[in-house]
């Protein structure tokens, strides 16, 4: 009775964490579709990106427990943003000085 | 047996150190995914830059409602899976919660699947795929569409491994064939889940935001 008390309580507490994650990115979810539509130029593009971006840390860092994680395997997630992030800066150094 | 002796596999002696490598290989792994979809990205970008009129016109003609929504549906299928996940590493015994969460996690992805054939049958009866009898007359809503159609494919390839992945894990737990408690597959496939996941949140203000406001 009192292991099956205990487990009912991780649950609850499992429940809690992830439902209020869940609740955020839904949130936000809605909020860059109502962004979307406030006619701001390129701010308008941006906020629906810069959105994403926070919500996919939120998974990033608390769904996928990064937040948590050993150094090695933060060390092999980061390396992937960082190649992207020397892609997008290279090729914009060409693109957007040609305009 | 003990459920660590069932899960341990050749080459590793010890349990800790083959979740270890198992988790190390997945995020090397998604490292590399994230490498493949950001180059499709830099590529919308830059078309994007060079044509924003047409990506504006092009991104009007998506289906808003379809998108947010197989977006929510994304979502909810990471916090089931990421429950899944979680549960299986705790000191309790959740077997049931792991197996409920895993097929609610499944039937999401099969959800977004169906949501998204809607949405194709929609596409190509409004002439929205590029070649002869194109829909839109301004040069580059081709190349909008053309990456639509590649980028959401490829998205739907993934989800489609991904629910194969978690059906066998349901099935495979279902028939005791494996422990749920602290098997690291549950959270390995969970891993690749969320990434699929965190590829359509970027895809979503790309495909379906643009030209909303003009």
């Amino acid at each position: 009775m009192n292991r099956q008390g205990e487990s009912g309580g991780i649950v609850r507490r499992l429940w809690a964490r992830n439902l209020l994650i869940w609740a955020a990115l839904l949130a936000l979810l809605l909020l860059s579709l109502v962004v979307a539509y406030v006619p701001m130029g390129r701010m308008t593009t941006a906020s629906g990106i810069i959105i994403a971006g926070v919500k996919s840390t939120l998974v990033v860092l608390l769904f996928m427990q990064l937040a948590s994680a050993k150094p090695l395997i933060r060390i092999a997630a980061i390396s992937g943003l960082v190649f992207v992030i020397a892609m997008f800066a290279l090729t914009f150094a060409d693109v957007l000085v040609r305009i | 047996m003990s459920d660590e002796s069932a899960l341990l596999r050749e080459p590793w002696l010890d349990f800790g150190r083959q979740r270890e490598a198992g988790k190390f290989g997945i995020w090397v792994f998604l490292a590399s995914e994230t490498l493949f979809f950001g180059a499709l990205m830099l590529t919308y970008t830059v078309c994007r830059i060079e044509h924003p009129e047409a990506f504006a016109a092009a991104g009007r003609e998506t289906n808003i409602w379809y998108g947010t929504i197989n977006t929510a549906v994304l979502l909810t299928s990471s916090l089931t899976m990421a429950m899944a996940s979680q549960a299986s590493e705790t000191p309790a015994r959740l077997r049931r919660l792991v197996l409920v969460c895993l097929m609610l996690t499944a039937l999401l992805g099969l959800a977004f699947i169906v949501i998204k054939g809607f949405e194709y049958k929609e596409d190509i009866d409004k002439q929205l795929v590029p070649g002869a009898g194109f829909a839109l007359s301004l040069p580059g809503a081709q190349l909008f569409y053309g990456f639509y159609w590649l980028v959401t494919g490829v998205h739907a390839i993934h989800l489609s491994i991904g629910i194969a992945l978690v059906s066998r894990l349901f099935w495979v737990l279902l028939r005791h064939q494996l422990p749920a408690k602290d098997n690291p597959e549950i959270e390995v496939t969970a891993l690749y889940w969320h990434l699929v996941d965190i590829v359509w949140i970027f895809l979503y203000p790309l495909i379906y935001l643009p030209g909303r406001a003009s």
